[in-house]
C-alpha cells in the first residue's frame, strides 16, 4: 500500500514530465530535411560520394541566408545499389524520418522504384545521378523530376554526333540493366531515325560491373564494326577503357562511352587512358572556362581538395534547385514546392538551367568530344568538344505526353 | 530489351561468321585461359583452406580485394613504376599473409571444429567487416595501377590482339599450381599437412603440433587469394565489390573441382574460364549464364565434384 506522500509526489513528477514534453513538442521548428537514397557501398559509392561532396557544397552557401527562416537539413541511406534495400529505406526516410524531400539514387533501377513509391506517397523525389530516360518520360509523373541528363537526351546528342562521322556499321554493347539498355535503345533509334543507312552488326551485354571485358571485345573486333557504342555505367566505363587500352582497341575501333572524360572515372586510369575515346558529358571541370565554372571549381576544390565531377556538378545543382523552389513556394507544403519547382530557372556552373515543367526534367547541356593525353595535366582530357544545348536533345512535350498516355 | 533492335537475324548472322573463324575460336581459347589463371590462382587457396581444415572461407574474396588494393598503395609508393609492380606482386601477397596470420591465431584456431554453417556465418559476417575496413583504409575511389613496362601492350594471336600481360598471366598460373603440388606432394611440411587433413587426431598423437600445420595450410591458402589480387590488379578496376564477385566464382569452381582437390580447382577454372569465354563467343548476350550451366550440369552428372575430394 503506497503512502499517499509518495503517490502525490509521482503525480506531480509525471505531471511536470508531460508539461515538458508537451512544451518541448509545440515549440521544436522542422528544419526542411531532405532524405537521400545513394549508394555508398560497392564500386557506385565513389560517384554518389562526389554528388553528396556537391550537395553539401551548395547547402553551406544556401544555409547563410536560411531557407523560410529555417536551415536545410539531410540525411542519407545506403541502398547498396540494391532495389528492394532502396525501397526499404525510401520508406523508413518518408514514415520515421518524415522528410520534405527525397532524393536519389545511383541505379536506374532503384529510382524507378523510388518513383513509382514517391507518387503513391505525394513525396517530391529528385533523382539527380540515375539516368533512365523512362524517369521523366513514359515513367514520369508529377512526383518525380530528374536534375541530371537522360539517356534520351544523351542518346539524341550522340547520335547526331555519330551521325556526322563515316560509321555505318555499329556494335552495341553495355552493361546488363536498366540504364545499358536504356540508353543503347534509344541511341540506335535516333540513329537510324537522322541515318537510315546505319547498320547493327551485334550486341553484347555483360553483368553490371563485370571486370573482364576482355572477351567481349575480343569478339566485337573480331566482327569488324566501323564503332562501339558501349552503354556502361559505374565501374564498367572504367573497365572499358581499361580494357580497350590493353588490347590497344581504340587503335582500329573507335568507341564511344557516356561519362568516359568525367574527372572521377578517367582520372584512375591517368596518362594510360586510351586516347580517341568519343565521349559525351554533362559537365567537365575544365570546359568551359566561364566565370561561373571556375568559381565553382575553386569553392570545391578549396573545400575538397580535388576539382568535381559531373556528379559533384548535379548535387550541387539539386540542392540549388531545392532551396530555391521552397523560397519561390513561400511554404514547406509539398503540393506548393512542386508547383514552384516546375519551371524553376536555377544558376549553375554551366549558365542558367531550367526544370522544365512539362516533364520535369533538368534541361541540361551534352558536351562531345574525344579523349586526348596532354602534358598539362595528369589524365586524359576532353578535347574538340561540342556543346549541344538542352533543347536541341530533349525530347518534345508532346512526345512526353504521347509516351506517357500510352 | 530496348538496344535489340535488330533482333534475331543480326544475331544469326554473326554466329555464322563467327563459326568460320577459326581464329577468333583460337583468341577465345586464349582468353578464357587467362581468366582461368586468375580464378585458379584464387580457388586454390580456398581449395586448400577447405581440404586440410574444413574452413569455408567466405572471407576468401576479401584478401583477394586487399591483395588488389595493396598492390595498388605498394606500387604507389614506389611511383608506380615498373619496379614498383614487382615489389607490389611480391609484397602484397605477404601482406594478406600477415594479416592472414593474425586472423588465423585471434580467431580462426577456435573454431575448427565448429560447425560448418556457423563457420559459413562467421565467415561471411568477417567478409562484410573486411569490406567495409577496406572501404575506410582505402576510400572509395577506383584504383588503377599499371601493368609493368615489359608487359605492356599487346601481341597479335590467332589474329586478334590480345594484352601481353595475360600472357604472363597463362604462365604464372601453371607455375602456382605446380608449386602448390609440388609443396603437398613432396614436402615434409606438405604431408604432414595433408595427414592432419585426413586425421587430425592421429597426427596430433605422433607428436606433430597440428595447431601451427593449421595455421600454416591456412595462411598459404590466403596468400594465394592475396596473390591472385595483386596479379589481377593490372586488368581491372580495383574497387570495392571484387570480394563478392570471385568468392562465388571460386566456391563453385572449388564444389565442381572436387573439395579439397588442387587439379580440381585447375579443372574447375578451365570449365569456369572456357565456357564464359564461348558464351561470349555464341551468344554474347547470355554469356553470364553459360559458366554457371556447365556447373548445374557437372554437379548433376557428379555431385561430389569432377575430382576425389580430400576427405
Amino acid at each position: 500500500m503506497r503512502s499517499p506522500g509518495s503517490v502525490i509526489r509521482f503525480s506531480l513528477f509525471s505531471a511536470v514530465v508531460f508539461f515538458l514534453l508537451l512544451i518541448c513538442n509545440t515549440r521544436e521548428a522542422k528544419a526542411i530535411k531532405i532524405g537521400i537514397v545513394d549508394t555508398y557501398s560497392g564500386p557506385a559509392a565513389v560517384f554518389c560520394k562526389d554528388a553528396l561532396k556537391g550537395f553539401e557544397l551548395a547547402l553551406k552557401e544556401i544555409n547563410k541566408e536560411g531557407v523560410l527562416g529555417e536551415k536545410i537539413e539531410f540525411v542519407t541511406r545506403d541502398d547498396k545499389f540494391k532495389v528492394d534495400l532502396g525501397l526499404t529505406m525510401a520508406k523508413e526516410l518518408v514514415m520515421r524520418e518524415d522528410v520534405d524531400v527525397l532524393v536519389g539514387t545511383m541505379s536506374s533501377g532503384v529510382a524507378m522504384a523510388l518513383s513509382q513509391y514517391a507518387k503513391t506517397q505525394k513525396m517530391p523525389f529528385l533523382v539527380w545521378l540515375s539516368k533512365s530516360g523512362r524517369i521523366t518520360g513514359e515513367k514520369g509523373h508529377r512526383y518525380v523530376f530528374m536534375t541530371t541528363e537522360n539517356t534520351t537526351m544523351v542518346a539524341k546528342a550522340a547520335a547526331s554526333a555519330l551521325a556526322g562521322k563515316p560509321f555505318k556499321k555499329y556494335w552495341i554493347a553495355g552493361d546488363d540493366y536498366e540504364f545499358g539498355h536504356a540508353i543503347g535503345g534509344a541511341l540506335w533509334s535516333h540513329l537510324k531515325k537522322i541515318k537510315p543507312d546505319v547498320e547493327l552488326v551485334g550486341e553484347s551485354w555483360w553483368k553490371v560491373g563485370e571486370p573482364d571485358l576482355i572477351p567481349y571485345i575480343t569478339n566485337i573486333i573480331a566482327a569488324d564494326p566501323d564503332v562501339l557504342i558501349s552503354c556502361t555505367g559505374g565501374a564498367s566505363m572504367h573497365n572499358i577503357m581499361k580494357a580497350a587500352k590493353s588490347t590497344e582497341m581504340t587503335k582500329k575501333l573507335p568507341l564511344w562511352i557516356h561519362g568516359a572524360t568525367d574527372y572521377l572515372v578517367i582520372k584512375p586510369l591517368g596518362k594510360e587512358a586510351p586516347e580517341g575515346v568519343l565521349s559525351t558529358v554533362p559537365y567537365l571541370y575544365y570546359y568551359p572556362e566561364s566565370p561561373q565554372n571556375k568559381a565553382f571549381v575553386k569553392a570545391f576544390e578549396d573545400a575538397y581538395g580535388s576539382p568535381p565531377s559531373f556528379m559533384a556538378f548535379h548535387g550541387y545543382n539539386t540542392a540549388n534547385f531545392i532551396a530555391e523552389a521552397f523560397r519561390k513556394a513561400g511554404s514547406k507544403d509539398k503540393e506548393k514546392f512542386i508547383d514552384a519547382l516546375e519551371g524553376l530557372q536555377i544558376e549553375t556552373p554551366v549558365g542558367k538551367v531550367e526544370m522544365r515543367a512539362c516533364d520535369h526534367q533538368a534541361v541540361l547541356p551534352i558536351i562531345f568530344g574525344v579523349t586526348d593525353v596532354v602534358p598539362q595535366y595528369d589524365f586524359a582530357i576532353s578535347i574538340n568538344n561540342v556543346i549541344l544545348s538542352g533543347d536541341d536533345v530533349m525530347p518534345s512535350c508532346l512526345e512526353i505526353e504521347k509516351a506517357r498516355n500510352k | 530489351m530496348n538496344g535489340n533492335a535488330a533482333g534475331c537475324d543480326e544475331e544469326d548472322k554473326t554466329m555464322e561468321n563467327a563459326a568460320l573463324d577459326l581464329g577468333t575460336l583460337g583468341a577465345n581459347c586464349f582468353v578464357g585461359l587467362s581468366r582461368t589463371m586468375i580464378l585458379f590462382i584464387v580457388s586454390s587457396g580456398l581449395s586448400f583452406i577447405l581440404g586440410v581444415m574444413r574452413v569455408p572461407n567466405i572471407a576468401h574474396g576479401s584478401l583477394y580485394m586487399i591483395g588488389a588494393f595493396a598492390a595498388y598503395s605498394i606500387a604507389e609508393l614506389f611511383g608506380g613504376s615498373t619496379v614498383g609492380f614487382w615489389i607490389a606482386l611480391a609484397l602484397s601477397p605477404v601482406f594478406v599473409g600477415v594479416l592472414s596470420l593474425i586472423a588465423e591465431r585471434v580467431m580462426f584456431r577456435r573454431l575448427y571444429q565448429r560447425e560448418h554453417l556457423e563457420l559459413i556465418l562467421f565467415t561471411f559476417a568477417l567478409m562484410l567487416i573486411f569490406g567495409d575496413l577496406v572501404k575506410l583504409v582505402w576510400g572509395t575511389d577506383y584504383k588503377s595501377i599499371l601493368a609493368p613496362d615489359m608487359l605492356r601492350g599487346s601481341v597479335i594471336v590467332f589474329g586478334s590482339s590480345f594484352p601481353v600481360y595475360n600472357i604472363f598471366l597463362i604462365v604464372v598460373g601453371p607455375l602456382v599450381g605446380v608449386g602448390l603440388w609440388l609443396f603437398t606432394a613432396t614436402t615434409k611440411m606438405g604431408k604432414i599437412t595433408r595427414a592432419a587433413a585426413v586425421d587430425r587426431d592421429m597426427v596430433d598423437a605422433i607428436g606433430i603440433n597440428v595447431d601451427w600445420v593449421f595455421c600454416g595450410a591456412f595462411v598459404i591458402g590466403c596468400i594465394l587469394a592475396g596473390l591472385g589480387g595483386a596479379l589481377v590488379a593490372p586488368t581491372v578496376s580495383i574497387t570495392l565489390g571484387m570480394d563478392h564477385t570471385i568468392i562465388m566464382e571460386a566456391f563453385l569452381i572449388v564444389t565442381i573441382g572436387g573439395l579439397g582437390n588442387i587439379a580440381g580447382a585447375f579443372l574447375g577454372s578451365l570449365i569456369f574460364g572456357f565456357s564464359q569465354a564461348f558464351g561470349v563467343y555464341l551468344m554474347p548476350q547470355f554469356a553470364i549464364v553459360f559458366p554457371y550451366i556447365a556447373v548445374v550440369i557437372i554437379l548433376l552428372i557428379k555431385p561430389k565434384g569432377l575430382l576425389k575430394s580430400a576427405s
